[in-house]
Parts: C-alpha cells; structure tokens; sequence
C-alpha cells in the first residue's frame, strides 16, 4: 500500500499568504429534504419529529421539518461527481471530502487531522432551503506534536442560506504535519 | 403533542441521559453515505492504520450529531441548539469502541433562558471528545 498523502503541498510562505483570504465557496449541491435528513438520522439512532414530521416542526414554532443544525456542514458540500466530469478509471486518486484549508492551501505537509471545532447556529434549515459555504483562512499555528512537525491551520466557515440569511459559523481547526521520520529538517 | 424541558426545571449539576454507541464498520460507512465525508480514515481500516490511528474512526460531523442528539433529547422540541464550542478530539474513536456520549448542565443564565452544558464522549480509552454547548430553553 503507498504512503497516504493528504494535501496541497506547498512552503509555509505561500500558506501565509492565504491568511484572511476567501479559500473556498461552495454552494451545496443538495437542498435540504427529508431523504437526506433521514438517512443522516438512521446511524445516529437520532428519533426527533422535528426532523421528520411537519406538524411536530410547526408546533415548535417552525414553518417547516427542520435539518438537525450539525448537519450543516453536509448541506454546504458540492457533489463528488457531476454530469460531465471525467468518469474515475482504477488507480484515480480517491475523492476526499473537499476542506480548503487541506486542499486548497499549499503546505508542506503530508498528512491531517481535524483537532478543534466550534459551531454557532443563526438560521433553522427548513426543507427546501438551499446552503452555501465560503470558506476564509482565519489562522496558522506551528507547533511540532508526538505525531509530526506541522500547523494548526483554522478555516472560518460562513453558511448562508438562499436568502442570504447567516445559518451557521464554524471555526474548523485542522493540524497538517509531516511525520517525525518524513520531516525535511 | 411534545414535551420540552424548561429552564426553570433546571439545576446546575443536573447530568443528561448518557447515550453509548456501538462503532462498527458497518455504522462508519453508514454515517460517511449521510454525512458526505468520504474520507479514507472514517471507512478504510487499512488507510487509517496508516496514518497512526488504531482504526477507522469517527470524523468530526458524527461526532457533532451525537452531540446534538444528545441535547436534543434532553431539551425536547422547544429548546434551541445556539453553539458547540471547543470541541476537541483527544482519543480516536474508532471500530471496536463503545462510545458513550455525556452532559451536564455547567451554567445557567436567567435573563437570556441559557443553559450551558458541559459535553463529552468516553470509551474504555477515558474522555475522548469533549465540548460545550450553549442552549435557549423554554
């Protein structure tokens, strides 16, 4: 099996320069419906009828069934294959859940884990709202852990819906690193 | 009909229902096909023994909705769900785990009906995950 490799590889220098600057804009390819909002309830074992049933969402003052406000970040995700794009061929690189502050921002970094977040909810999601994510990189922190030499790297994620109404802001903290044997210096 | 926990019923010190979870595989890879991560180190056992972690393990997203729904069940239909904050992932918590999920109320604040809840995740490995949320009760 080949070493994974996680990552837009790069110099801290060119990181830098993406400080404070919109690293990703994605609007979600699915609406919010209650298909999605189901099959994210099923693993979870999650029972609520706000999540599934109309009248129960309405007697708690929404208009709608309302997403659960966590699944945000799946409703701000694009599709991993749309009509024409390429068709994969064995041995294609596998599709990786698109994080800007991984995949868009050069470091020299090999490897990632996500070490912190924090979440604020504004805006319910009702059925049928559209979600959009654009993605700032607010922060870089060097730091060398027991795995590896790397960053603390922090996307702020903005997630409006189609009226342009704030749903949520995340703070997602990312640490990319290298592994002690695999550092340049 | 629905039942909603009040702020006025609460107390601080007060410790929500635990919920545990059994993390198989086959629930991983369940969670990625709702969740939308399709990262190899939530559903490939060998990528992730790869990277250093003993498993495939949780990614970020299920964590946050077993949160979630642990709130949820403890404030019922009316409460609102305002922050997660510091949510820090200390230990993997991956196959072969029984994840428990955990609360208590650390605060509350009359004027603005807001209840803060101490949050976290426990295995045989200890504390996991831990967290704080921030609620709007009736």
């Amino acid at each position: 099996m080949s070493e994974p490799v996680w990552g837009k590889y790069g110099s801290w220098e060119e990181a830098e320069q993406f400080l404070g600057k919109v690293i990703g804009e994605d609007p979600g390819v699915d609406a919010v419906e209650l298909g999605s909002i189901r099959r994210w309830l099923e693993p979870k074992e999650f029972a609520c009828t706000l999540h599934t049933d109309a009248a129960a969402a309405k007697a708690a003052g929404y208009r709608d069934v309302v997403a659960p406000s966590t699944m945000v970040f799946s409703y701000g995700l694009p599709a991993y294959w749309s009509p024409g794009d390429p068709h994969a061929v064995m041995g294609d690189e596998p599709r990786q859940i698109p994080i800007p502050v991984i995949f868009d921002v050069p470091a020299p970094c090999t490897l990632s884990f996500a070490s912190n977040i924090d979440m604020e909810f504004f805006e319910p999601m009702h059925v049928g709202d559209r979600i959009t994510r654009i993605s700032r990189l607010v922060d870089i922190k060097h730091k060398e852990l027991r795995v590896g030499k790397g960053a603390f790297m922090t996307q702020e994620d903005t997630y409006t819906n189609q009226a342009n109404a704030k749903v949520a802001v995340v703070l997602l903290t990312i640490f990319r690193f290298v592994p002690p044997d695999k550092s340049e210096d | 009909m629905h039942a909603s926990r009040t702020f006025d019923s609460v107390t601080v010190g007060d410790e929500l229902q635990p919920i545990a979870i059994p993390i198989t595989l086959q629930r991983l890879v369940m969670e990625a096909g709702a969740n939308r991560d399709f990262s190899l180190i939530h559903h490939d056992r060998d990528v992730a023994k790869a990277t250093g972690a003993p498993d495939a393990y949780m990614n970020t997203f299920f964590i946050a909705g077993m949160f979630e729904r642990l709130l949820r069940e403890w404030m019922g239909q009316d409460g609102r769900l305002n922050k997660i904050t510091g949510l820090r992932m200390n230990v993997f918590n991956a196959i072969g785990d029984t994840v428990t999920f955990c609360g208590k109320v650390a605060r509350a604040e009359n004027e603005s009906r807001q209840v803060e809840v101490e949050l976290w995740s426990e295995s045989e490995k200890g504390k996991t995950v831990t967290a704080t949320a921030t609620v709007t009760l009736p």
